[in-house]
Order: structure tokens, then sequence, then C-alpha cells
């Protein structure tokens, strides 16, 4: 089980690295991105996540591969992929044809259920990551 | 973690202060408004980057379909009515929609579509399909 939970520490961890990467080399789509969920968040702001949100993904993806700083990390990337999954399906009740920014232009073709069901396999994984570090720290 | 982040966070938004605007989605150079376009008149290539079924609803007149979607089918058409003296302007459905700046960002960076003098001649119509209704 715990060489399982330290892969799935990697997985997730890579996935966020690679998300982060992909977000922070093309700031402007991905504050593009950020504006076509139309939260009325002035551009500006947009433009703000758009430089932030990929380091603060990188830097979390890290520190579950090294679990440096990891409950902190775990409970970040849950936050931001409860925020992403919120946003989506606000998005899709809305009626807003967005493109999913979550992997750049990577993922700027996913239908809305490939990009729900991407979100939710990753929340799981950090939800049982985040209930493992807590049993284990009951444990000691 | 979260304070940690500021630091790479400003740096690269320093280095990236001339390629992104903090004021608008796309540079001011890069953008037409409705009354401008329509006075450019038979110079102007107005280019639908909406869906096909919205497209085949209704459009601009004289529109030409190129969206991301079929981008390699429907550019050949584009290119056949491309001089270097016509300017091309691309809309999609509203100002928060994003299919008409990614258009013509490949018009521009991938076709490499430029007027004689060297100078950008792809713009996006400010406030899209929605934006052209409202000027009609």
């Amino acid at each position: 089980m715990k060489s399982f939970l330290r892969l799935l520490d990697f997985i997730v961890g890579a996935v966020f690295i690679y998300a982060g990467v992909i977000k922070m080399l093309d700031p402007a789509q991905f504050a593009g991105a950020i504006d076509n969920y139309k939260t009325r968040l002035p551009w500006a702001v947009c433009v703000g996540f758009a430089f932030y949100l990929p380091w603060l993904e990188i830097f979390c993806g890290l520190a579950l591969v090294f679990r440096l700083l990891y409950h902190g990390a775990l409970s970040i990337l849950l936050a931001l992929i409860s925020v992403f999954i919120i946003a989506t399906v606000a998005a899709k009740v809305r009626g807003l044809d967005i493109t999913c920014g979550c992997f750049g232009h990577a993922s700027q073709h996913w239908s809305f259920p490939a990009h729900i069901a991407v979100d939710l396999a990753i929340l799981c994984a950090i939800g049982m990551l985040c209930l493992a570090s807590r049993s284990e720290e009951s444990n000691r | 973690m979260v304070a940690l982040t500021v630091l790479p966070a400003l740096g690269q938004a320093i280095y990236f202060k001339d390629k992104i605007s903090w004021r608008s989605s796309i540079p001011a150079s890069e953008m037409v408004k409705v009354d401008q376009a329509r006075s450019w008149g038979d110079v102007a290539i107005w280019v639908d980057a909406r869906p096909e079924e919205e497209f085949t609803r209704d459009h601009v007149p004289g529109a030409i379909l190129l969206n991301e979607d079929r981008w390699d089918a429907l550019l050949p058409q584009l290119l056949s009515a491309w001089t270097p003296e016509k300017k091309i302007i691309v809309y999609c459905s509203s100002i928060g929609c994003n299919a008409s700046r990614e258009v013509a960002k490949k018009l521009r960076e991938k076709v490499q579509l430029k007027d004689s003098a060297g100078q950008n001649c792809v713009f996006v119509l400010e406030g899209g399909w929605e934006g052209w209704l409202k000027g009609r």
C-alpha cells in the first residue's frame, strides 16, 4: 500500500508539474483561458493568475514528488482542483463554450466529459493521499 | 509555499512584460472596432472563427469560414482570397470568446501573413459577431 501511495505521489506530482510548465510557457493563452470562464474577473487579475497559478502547481507537484511541505501542497492542490471543477461545471451550466486551460494547448479540444473525468480522477487521487497522510499521522 | 510562488511569478511577469498586456486580452494594435473594419471595405477579408453550424446559421456577408477544428481543410480558401494589400478581420461569437484570438495568432505566427510593408495585417474584431450585429 505504501509503495502504491508513493507511486500516486509521483503521478499526481508529475501531472501538476506538466500542467504548470505547459501553462507557464504561454501565460497569454492561460490568461485567455481563465478569462473565458467569464467569472467577471478583470483582465489584469486573469493575467496575475496566469503568472502565479502555474508556479504554484509546479511547486506543489515538486513537493509531492520530494515529500517536502507535503501536507501544505496536498491542501493547496485539493483546493485548486476543487475550484477548477466548480468553475468548469458552472461554465457548462451557463452554456459557455470554453476551452479547457488545464494543460495549455494540449487540452484545447477536450470535451466537457473528458475534462471533468480527468479533474475528478485527480481529485480522487489527491483525496486518497490526504486520507493516507492523515492516518499515517494518527498512527505515529 | 503560497508566498514562495510569488517570486518566480514576479520574475516571469517581468520577463513577459512586452508579450502580454495587463490592460486588454489582445494588444490594441491587433484589435479593430466594427466601424473601422467596415470602413476598410473591399480591402478587408472577414474570417469567421466560430464552429461551422454557427457560420451556416448566419455570418458577416462574404466571410470565409476558418476555425481550428478544420484548419487544414479551410485554410486554402482564405489563402486564395488573400493578397498582401488585404487586411484580415477575424471574429468569433462575442467579446469573451477565444477562437478569434487563436485563429489570428495562428495566421500571424504559423502562416506568417503580413502586409507588403511587413506589418501585421491580421486583426481581431472587437466584440466579435455580437459586436458586428450591434453595429449593423
